[in-house]
């Protein structure tokens, strides 16, 4: 029984992490219908970029987050003003085929600029648990988890209540009438990308804290998000938190019950199912 | 835009410029090899491509290889093959049939030096790889195919002995291991010796290789109270393993890794919380391992820290051995037959910085396996062949009580 508890809070919590990483795929995909498959090596470079300001400046991973965040918005606003606004409007594939590229170009610049070597970012209570009767709740993670959802409520309210969000929202919805009230769709899209990317890098840092950093852990960071963005739904951000929390419960009773094997084969088969059942995810609006 | 693209595909070339090295000269024997320099391999990757190139050029400052009286040198052709098996296949492939190089030296890791041996063996082109320990690469009576990383099945050894005689033993021992070539052939061999040794196993698991999260598989370590946990997997792996078991609190009174350990960035990364972590090298810089071309292994880290910026581990020793072997048994065949060569290697006795080079029947070579641990940020030994070399701190205390 503790045993089972334990695993529940471990999935709960893992499914915060993985939340925080979809939100930003999440938002550009649902707002500007890019698949961002470069998502992965952004939320690499956040963690490199917040290694960095743990290493060399001292900074607090934790409290460097801001920082890594306005950042790594500019690197997205930059890379949606100079490169993918001249695709956005474009066939579906030509924006795949261009993130895929630029992933693959953030990688192996990684790798010459950072080397390949393993890191962590290690501050001192990055280990520390609070024991809670037979349960343990490690600390990194619980505080991750609550910056997820902190963001998660902040962009739902961001999206919903201030002008900014609802020229976003417009946007996507209308192009035209958008324009007509006087949006500039091409600063609007690149500040979107530039959340999702912003997101990206809080998420890189908070992964770097639980976990370990090498140029190489982009590809399969982009294919979880896939994978929660669609098990949530893409219509609020509150469908990816519901996304990352039963994927990482699913992931984690499927390895205490069928083996340790089988936590992607039945994260993608919830994925398959849900595609089936309910296109639009387990949030999103039925049509 | 166009100005961009045009620097990115710059880049490009010149990263694919800097990786044809060494040109060779017509009269040059020329090594080939395919290692990972980039994707999820380059970290231990790079081991094989740096020791392969220092062993090279310190053979060659000798005045090379010795051929029917004349003085030969050797040369090298690498490719990166980013981490992909099928990619390696056919740069092995292009090595043999294209570049026409005259030997080959070994990717790292088993399932890479699995699929490319069936290259060698099917060219009848001898490989001397140092980078899969796999016991299935040499159960297949392929004849071109020797390995000089002691068999997988007996990674954990000497770790079992000793845990035999620790005091208090451990009662119950959990076996983690990754589902790759390498990994299950380790637990293949560990379970044997743990029923040799009468050790109860109460965890018999085997995980996702690149799996990121541990939490589940800790959390059942300590429910059933495993007192000492046998992890076979990668680099990445057991680097969440053990920050995870740090945030989750479990602590047996031993856990031992097949990798990591004695890597330099490992131990960097974890800091302190590598403390107490036990694995095994083959090889350690000991000036006891003489030398012909590098003096001895201590003088052989020292020069390769010095050459490369970081402490060489097993992997690099292993590589520069393999480099070391063709050299030898080049000389004593007289010549660059690939069948002669062959028969010379597999007679090949001679000391080298690795240790004694000389191959098994089936091609591979045995060495005893030295546990080792961290003990305060240092790698000690702490049992081998011998029995104890230096007191294992054991057991490890809880994470709360460091």
């Amino acid at each position: 029984m503790d045993l089972l508890a334990q695993i529940l809070i471990n999935g709960i919590l893992l499914g915060g992490l993985y939340a925080i990483m979809a939100l930003g795929l999440a938002l550009v995909w649902g707002v500007l219908n890019i698949v961002n498959l470069s998502h992965g090596a952004f939320i690499m470079l956040g963690a490199y970029l917040s290694w960095y300001l743990y290493s060399w400046a001292g900074i607090d991973p934790f409290l460097g987050l801001p920082i890594t965040a306005v950042l790594m918005f500019c690197l997205g606003y930059a890379v949606q003003r100079g490169l993918l606004n001249f695709v956005v409007r474009g066939p579906m594939f030509n924006t795949l085929l261009i993130t895929f590229g630029l992933e693959v170009v953030l990688t192996y610049l990684a790798q010459l600029a950072f080397s390949a070597d393993f890191r962590t970012i290690n501050p001192s209570y990055a280990g520390n648990s609070i024991p809670f009767g037979p349960i343990v709740i490690p600390q990194a993670r619980l505080m991750a988890f609550g910056i997820a959802i902190l963001l998660t409520v902040a962009m739902w309210i961001f999206l919903l209540r201030t002008r900014l969000g609802r020229a976003i929202r417009a946007t996507a919805q209308n192009l035209v009438a958008a324009r007509l009230y006087g949006v500039d769709p091409r600063h609007l899209y690149a500040v979107t990308f530039g959340i999702g990317i912003g997101l990206a890098g809080v998420a890189g840092g908070l992964y770097g804290t639980v976990s370990q950093i090498n140029p190489y852990i982009g590809a399969t960071l982009t294919a979880k998000c896939f994978a929660i963005a669609i098990i949530g739904g893409l219509d609020s951000p509150l469908g990816v938190i519901v996304g990352g929390i039963v994927l990482g419960l699913i992931e984690s009773l499927a390895i205490l019950y069928v083996g340790a094997t089988f936590g992607d084969v039945a994260s993608f088969g919830v994925l398959v199912l849900v595609l089936i059942l309910r296109p639009s995810g387990l949030l999103g609006k039925t049509t | 835009m166009p100005s961009k693209a045009i620097s990115f595909s710059g880049l490009l070339a010149g990263v694919a410029l800097a990786l044809a090295i060494t040109p060779a000269s017509a009269k040059d024997i020329v090594l080939g090899a395919s290692v990972q320099l980039t994707g999820s391999s380059a970290n231990t990757g790079r081991y094989y491509k740096d020791a392969y190139e220092f062993a090279v050029e310190k053979i060659n400052e000798a005045g090379g290889v010795k051929v029917g009286g004349e003085q030969v040198k050797l040369a090298l052709k690498i490719y990166d093959n980013q981490s992909d098996v099928n990619l390696s296949v056919r740069q092995y492939t292009q090595l043999v049939s294209q570049d026409k190089v005259d030997f080959l030296l070994g990717p790292f890791a088993s399932n890479f030096a699995l699929a490319d041996s069936a290259i060698s063996e099917k060219y009848q082109i001898p490989m001397i790889q140092g980078g899969g320990a796999s016991d299935q690469i040499f159960s297949r009576n392929f004849k071109y195919i020797f390995g000089t990383l002691a068999p997988a099945s007996n990674y954990f050894g000497s770790t079992v002995e000793m845990l035999k005689g620790l005091d208090p033993a451990p009662q119950s021992v959990a076996l983690l291991y990754a589902d790759d070539a390498f990994d299950v052939s380790v637990a293949d061999g560990t379970r044997k010796l743990l029923d040799d040794a009468g050790l109860k196993t109460v965890m018999d698991e085997k995980y996702s290789s690149n799996a990121s999260d541990f939490n589940s598989l800790l959390s059942q370590i300590k429910s059933n109270g495993a007192e000492a946990v046998l992890v076979a997997g990668h680099e990445t792996e057991i680097l969440n393993f053990v920050r995870q078991a740090k945030s989750l609190a479990v602590a047996p009174k031993m856990y031992s890794f097949t990798v990591g350990v004695p890597s330099e960035d490992f131990r960097k990364a974890l800091g302190a919380d590598a403390d107490y972590a036990y694995g095994m090298t083959a090889w350690l810089p000991s000036a006891d391992n003489k030398d012909k071309w590098f003096g001895d292994a201590a003088q052989f880290a020292d020069a390769y820290k010095k050459k490369f910026g970081y402490d060489p581990d097993y992997h690099a020793a292993s590589g520069a051995a393999d480099v070391e072997a063709f050299a030898q048994a080049i000389e004593d065949a007289g010549g660059t037959d690939p069948a002669k060569v062959r028969d010379a290697i597999a007679k090949l006795s001679f000391d080298s910085l690795y240790g004694k080079i000389a191959f098994a029947e089936n091609g591979q070579i045995d060495l005893p396996q030295t546990v080792i641990q961290v003990q305060d940020g240092k790698v000690v030994d702490v049992y081998g062949a011998n029995g104890v070399i230096n007191k294992p701190k054991y057991p490890m205390p809880a994470w709360n009580a460091r």
